[in-house]
C-alpha cells in the first residue's frame, strides 16, 4: 500500500507538465468501456470499490496523469492495461465517466446503516 | 462368495493339510482345466442350477443375530459420536444396517448425504461449532475419492473428522466384478498425506483399539481428520457369544493439551512488556469462548492491538483493541509481533506482488522481533505444501496457543513493573485510531447502497437489521464479500463465526454450513446464516435436501455474481498481462446463458427457495420471509443477484 501511494505521488509530481493536456473524455462511452474493459470486476459496477479487490474510483480525486499512470504501471496488484488495450483516449473516457458519477447516498438517509458498525 | 467356492475350499484345505504344496498345485490345475458340463435338456431355472451346483443343505446357516459390525457400532457408541453422515455404499452395508437397527440409529444418528464431499465436509463445519467431532462413512475407493477434497480442507484447517471407509475382505470372499472395483489394499494411500492417522484393522479387537486411538489423536492439538477402514469380512462375519465376550473397548483418554514451557513464556513476556509497539495476530487460536476471553485479557494487559486473521473467532470486533482493518500500518509500525497459531507466519510478515516478475518484501520494519506460539510444527507432511514458506522467529514456541494463554498472561503480569503508564498511553492512541474505523466502513457501505446488482454491503446490512435481536451465527468467512461481517457486525461470541475453508477447496461453504447449522440447531435457539458464493453453492446444492430431510434450519443467501469471480479476475489479469484485452475472460469463468435459478433448485430439494432478488428494495422483505420460514425448522435459500465482491 505504501509503495502504491508513493508511486501515485511520483506520478502526480511528474504531472503538471502535462496537466493542461488531459484529453476531454466522453462519459457515456467511458461507462461502456468501464464495463467492457472489466474495470468493474474489481472496482464494482459504478466504481464504488470493494475492500479486497479494488478501491473506490467513483468521483476519483486523482489527476488524469496519475490515473493513466496507474493503468500503465499499477502501484501493486492491479493488472496493467497497456495503450494497445486501453488507448489514452479510452482512458480519458473512463476517467470522465468516473468523474461524472453521482455522490454516494448520505448516511443520514440510510437508517439501516446508521445502526451498523461495531463501534 | 458362491457355495461352490466354499465346497472347493474345504476340500482344498483338507488336501493341503494332508499332502502339502504339491497336492495343492495339482488340485488347482485340475479344477481350472475341467470344462463346464453341457446342458442336455431344457435349461434349468437359476434356483435349480444353484441347487445342483451347490445344494445348501439343511445344515447351512443363512442368518445370524450378531455380526462383527454390531461390535463396531458398540465401539462408536462408546465415543459419544452424535452423527454418522454417509451416502450409501455396499462396502459398508453390514455396518449401516447395524447402526440403524442394532444401534437404534442414535448416538450416532445416521444422516443421509447425497455426496461424500458433504458427508466429510459437514463434519468439518460441525466440529468447529460443536467443539467435538462427528463421523462420516464413505464407500470403498469411489466414495473415498469423492470425499478427498473435503478431507483436505479439514486437514488444512486442522479440524477433526472421524472418517470410516470399507473394503471387501480377502480374495476368496469377494464376488467377481464390482466388489473388486471397490476394494483397495491400502485404503488410506490416497488420503494419507492429509489425515493425521489411519489404520486398516484386521480383527475386531484391532478395530476397537484403532478407532478409540483415532478419536483421541483427532482431537489432540493440532487436531485433524483420521481415517479407519472397516474390513468387509470383519463386518459381515458371525460373532458368537463367546467371541464377543473376549472383545473389549478401551476407555477413551482425554489428554490435556500441550502448554508452553514456563521459561519460554517468561522470555516472551519480557519481550512483550519491553516492546514499544507490540501487535498480536491470532489465526487458528481460539477453540472456545475461554480462548477469546483470555486473549482479551492479554490484549488489555498490554494495551496491544489485535489483528484477527479470521481462522477462528478469536477477538471481539467491538473491542477497541481490534485493529485488523488497520493491519497494514499496525504491522508496519510494530517492533514485536506475537503470532498465535498462524497457518502462514511468512505471509503474515511478508508480501509478494503478483505481476509478470514476482517481487517480494517484508510487511514489517527492520529489526522487528517475532514470537510464535503454535502447534504448526507438530503436524507437517512432505507432499502437500499447506505448511507454507519457512519463516524465522526470534522465539518459536511449539505449544497450543489457547492452552498456553493463561500462563502467558500470568508471566506478563509478573513482568509489567513500571510499564503500566506507558501501556495506558498506548491504549489511548489505539482507542482514537479505532474510533474512525466504523465511520469509514459505514461510509464505504453507503457508496454502493442503491446499486444494481445488489452490493454485498447491502446484503449484510439488510441481514443484520433483521437478525440483530436473535442469537445469530455466521457460517462463512466473508472474505469474498469484502469482509463486511468483520467490518459491520458485532462478532463477540466464539460461536458467531467459524473461520474459513482451510484448504481453499471450492465447495467447502455449502457443506461446512450444513454441519455448522446442525451444531447450532443442537445448541438451541440460534439463527445460522451462510452467505455462499454461487460457484461454491453449485458444488453441493443437494446439501439442502439433507437439511430439509433432517430438519436442519439455516438461511443460505446466494451471493450470486454469476461467475467464479476469483477466476474472472485471474483470467482478466492474464489477458492484460498478455496484452490481448479482457473481452474473452468470461469464457469458462462465468455462469451466464442460461442463468441458474437457485430458488427453484432449492425448492426442488425440498427447501424454501426465494428469488432471484434483483432490486435492493426487495431484499429486506425476502429476508423477513426467509427467517419466518426457518422458524418451522426448514432450510431457506435466497438468491441475491449481487455485485462481484
Ligand atoms: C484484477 C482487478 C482489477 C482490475 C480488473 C482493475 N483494477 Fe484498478 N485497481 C485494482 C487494485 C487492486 C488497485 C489498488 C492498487 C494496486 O494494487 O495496483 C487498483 C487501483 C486503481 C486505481 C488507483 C486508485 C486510487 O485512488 O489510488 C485506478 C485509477 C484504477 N485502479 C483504475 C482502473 C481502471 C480504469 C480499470 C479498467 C480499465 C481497472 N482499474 C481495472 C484492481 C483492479
Amino acid at each position: 500500500m505504501k509503495s502504491h501511494i508513493l508511486l501515485l505521488a511520483a506520478a502526480i509530481l511528474a504531472g503538471p507538465a502535462f496537466a493542461q493536456d488531459a484529453p476531454k473524455g466522453d462519459a457515456a462511452k467511458g461507462e461502456k468501456l468501464f464495463m467492457a474493459d472489466g474495470c468493474w470486476q474489481c472496482h464494482g459496477v459504478g466504481g464504488n470499490g470493494a475492500a479486497l479487490t479494488g478501491p473506490k474510483l467513483s468521483q476519483t480525486a486523482l489527476p488524469f496523469e496519475a490515473f493513466l499512470h496507474q493503468l500503465r504501471r499499477p502501484a501493486a496488484e492491479m493488472a496493467p492495461y497497456e495503450a494497445a488495450i486501453v488507448p489514452d483516449s479510452a482512458a480519458a473516457d473512463i476517467y470522465a465517466f468516473l468523474k461524472s458519477r453521482p455522490a454516494s447516498p448520505d448516511l443520514k438517509d440510510l437508517p439501516l446503516l446508521q445502526g451498523m458498525g461495531v463501534k | 462368495m458362491s457355495g461352490n467356492g466354499k465346497v472347493d475350499r474345504r476340500g482344498f484345505m483338507k488336501g493341503a493339510a494332508v499332502a502339502g504344496g504339491a497336492t495343492l498345485a495339482t488340485e488347482t490345475r485340475v479344477r481350472a482345466q475341467t470344462a463346464p458340463a453341457q446342458p442336455k435338456a431344457a435349461s434349468p431355472s437359476a434356483a435349480q442350477q444353484a441347487m445342483e451346483n451347490d445344494p445348501p443343505g439343511e445344515a447351512e446357516k443363512l442368518t445370524t443375530e450378531k455380526t462383527g459390525s454390531d461390535f463396531m457400532v458398540d465401539v462408536c457408541q462408546t465415543l459419544g459420536l452424535d452423527y454418522m453422515a454417509a451416502c450409501p455404499g455396499s462396502t459398508f452395508r453390514s455396518l449401516q444396517e447395524s447402526f440403524i437397527n442394532y444401534g437404534k440409529n442414535t448416538k450416532p444418528e445416521w444422516l443421509t448425504c447425497l455426496h461424500e464431499e458433504v458427508s466429510i465436509g459437514m463434519g468439518h463445519g460441525y466440529a468447529k461449532v460443536a467443539g467435538k467431532p462427528m463421523a462420516a462413512m464413505v464407500h470403498g475407493t469411489v466414495g473415498m475419492q469423492h470425499g478427498a477434497m473435503a478431507l483436505y480442507n479439514a486437514w488444512c484447517d486442522r479440524v477433526p473428522v472421524i472418517v470410516f471407509t470399507a473394503s471387501a475382505g480377502p480374495v476368496e470372499d469377494r464376488r467377481p466384478g464390482v466388489e473388486w472395483m471397490h476394494t483397495v489394499q491400502d485404503g488410506a494411500a490416497t488420503v494419507r498425506d492429509f489425515v493425521k492417522w489411519d489404520d486398516y484393522p484386521r480383527s475386531l479387537q484391532s478395530f476397537s483399539e484403532s478407532t478409540v486411538r483415532a478419536y483421541q489423536l483427532a482431537t489432540a492439538q493440532p487436531q485433524a481428520p483420521v481415517f479407519i477402514t472397516a474390513d468387509g469380512k470383519l463386518q459381515e462375519m458371525e460373532l458368537s457369544k463367546a467371541a464377543n465376550a473376549k472383545l473389549s473397548i478401551p476407555k477413551l483418554n482425554h489428554p490435556t493439551q500441550a502448554a508452553a514451557d514456563a521459561n519460554a513464556l517468561r522470555e516472551a513476556a519480557k519481550m512483550l512488556v519491553a516492546a514499544e509497539n507490540p501487535v498480536i495476530i491470532a489465526d487458528r487460536y481460539a477453540r472456545t469462548q475461554q480462548g477469546v476471553d483470555d486473549l482479551v485479557k492479554l490484549a488489555e494487559l498490554l494495551q496491544a492491538p489485535v489483528i484477527e486473521a479470521r481462522g477462528r473467532m478469536n477477538f471481539p470486533t467491538t473491542h477497541y483493541l481490534s485493529h485488523w482493518e488497520r493491519s497494514g500500518p499496525v504491522v508496519a509500525q510494530a517492533d514485536l509481533v506475537l503470532s498465535l497459531e498462524p497457518s502462514d507466519l511468512y505471509g503474515q510478515l511478508n508480501k509478494m506482488r503478483d505481476q509478470l516478475e514476482r517481487t517480494e518484501g517484508p510487511k514489517t520494519k527492520a529489526g522487528v522481533k517475532v514470537i510464535s506460539i503454535s502447534t504448526h510444527d507438530l503436524l507437517v507432511r512432505a507432499n502437500y505444501q499447506d505448511f507454507q514458506r519457512y519463516s524465522p522467529a526470534d522465539l518459536s514456541i511449539t505449544a497450543d496457543g489457547e492452552a498456553s494463554m493463561p500462563y502467558l498472561i500470568e508471566a506478563v503480569r509478573q513482568e509489567i513493573g513500571d510499564r503500566k503508564a506507558a501501556f495506558e498511553a498506548r491504549g489511548q492512541k489505539l482507542l482514537a485510531a479505532w474510533k474512525g474505523l466504523a465511520d469509514r466502513a459505514r461510509a464505504e457501505a453507503a457508496m454502493s447502497w442503491d446499486l444494481t446488482p445488489i452490493s454485498t454491503a447491502r446484503i449484510y446490512a439488510e441481514l443484520y437489521n433483521q437478525v440483530k435481536d436473535m442469537d445469530w451465527a455466521l457460517l462463512q468467512d466473508g472474505g469474498f464479500q469484502s469482509n463486511w461481517p468483520h467490518r459491520l457486525w458485532p462478532i463477540e461470541k466464539h460461536h458467531q463465526f467459524m473461520g474459513g475453508s482451510g484448504g481453499g477447496g471450492v465447495g467447502y461453504q455449502p457443506v461446512a454450513a450444513l454441519g455448522g447449522a446442525l451444531a447450532h440447531r443442537d445448541a438451541g435457539g440460534r439463527t445460522p446464516i451462510s452467505v455462499c458464493g454461487d460457484g461454491e453453492f453449485n458444488m453441493a446444492p443437494h446439501t439442502l435436501w439433507t437439511a430439509a430431510h433432517h430438519k436442519i434450519p439455516y438461511l443460505t443467501v446466494v451471493h450470486n455474481n454469476r461467475a467464479y469471480h476469483q477466476e474472472v479476475m485471474h483470467v482478466q489479469h492474464m489477458a492484460n498481462r498478455h496484452n490481448r484485452g479482457v473481452e474473452n475472460a468470461i469464457i469458462g469463468t462465468t455462469l451466464r446463458a442460461p442463468f441458474v435459478d437457485y430458488a427453484k433448485v432449492a425448492q426442488g430439494y425440498g427447501a424454501v427457495g426465494i428469488g432471484p432478488i434483483n432490486d435492493p428494495k426487495d431484499l429486506g422483505p425476502a429476508i423477513a420471509k426467509g427467517l419466518d420460514a426457518m422458524k418451522s425448522g426448514q432450510p431457506v435459500l435466497i438468491d441475491v443477484v449481487s455485485q462481484p465482491r
